[in-house]
């Protein structure tokens, strides 16, 4: 398989990138105008009507609830879109020959950061839900081996970046 | 660093421009001048090569060791 141009790896992964940023858009414009609405919701939740009142009420989300879930959402969606903007830098460095471009490393490092708080996130999240819509999102709350080994990977793949871009320069310096 | 370049002298005696140098070893003139400065980290056999025959003299015409004072302080260094 050709590593670039039509039909490659590249384009496959960069054609990837370029359908989860623009569906992370898409999410995170619809999560906020749930936050905003659900604001509103859960501040009068008979807007609704009152059989959706009532399921409302059921299930917990009338107050704040409907408005920190979707904008929880919100949050890690922009985490993610981050994650993502910065995956897609790194790629362009790579359709452009030079992968080991000094600003891969601090990218790959934000991108490190950016997951590590995505996981982190989820305490304070956990904890919000909990206490205004506890029936929502049970277990939001559990610790991720996966993504914490995740993170571990992308800082390894950071420090092998620096030595590539050191060798790039040395590469550069050599006549 | 205590290994210095000395294409300048051999230029002079030769009566060649940087630029006729680039030409005769297919080096850009860019590269050629950061070598002359200093500036490179290091040195192709082969370019050593392209600039012997350019220039009609051996490596050691081009490359020259000047050790400075704490040279000869460093660890490991023999005697």
């Amino acid at each position: 398989m050709r590593a670039f141009g039509p039909g490659s790896v590249s384009s496959l992964l960069k054609l990837a990138l370029d359908v989860v940023r623009a569906a992370l858009i898409a999410i995170i414009a619809l999560t906020l105008i749930a936050a905003v609405a659900g604001a509103f919701i859960g501040a009068d939740p008979d807007l609704l009507g009152p059989a959706a009142a009532r399921r409302l009420r059921a299930d917990g989300l009338a107050g704040a609830g409907a408005a920190i879930l979707p904008g929880t959402a919100a949050a890690f969606g922009l985490l993610t879109l981050a994650v993502i903007e910065r995956l897609r830098r790194i790629f362009a460095t790579l359709i452009a020959g030079d992968p080991f471009h000094p600003d891969n490393v601090r990218r790959l490092r934000a991108v490190g950061l950016l997951l590590a708080a995505v996981e982190l996130g989820r305490v304070p999240a956990a904890t919000l839900i909990g206490l205004f819509a506890p029936r929502a999102a049970p277990g939001l709350s559990a610790v991720n081996p996966t993504a914490w080994f995740a993170v571990l990977v992308v800082f390894v793949l950071a420090e092998v970046f620096r030595e590539g871009a050191r060798l790039r320069r040395e590469a550069e310096l050599t006549i | 660093m205590a290994i210095s370049i000395r294409i300048d002298p051999l230029l002079h005696a030769r009566r060649m421009s940087l630029a006729e140098l680039s030409d005769r070893v297919g080096i850009p003139a860019s590269d050629l001048d950061l070598l002359r400065r200093g500036g490179a980290h290091a040195i192709r056999f082969a370019t050593l090569d392209a600039l012997c025959t350019a220039l009609r003299c051996q490596p050691g015409d081009i490359l020259a060791h000047d050790p400075g004072p704490a040279a000869g302080e460093a660890p490991g260094q023999p005697g």
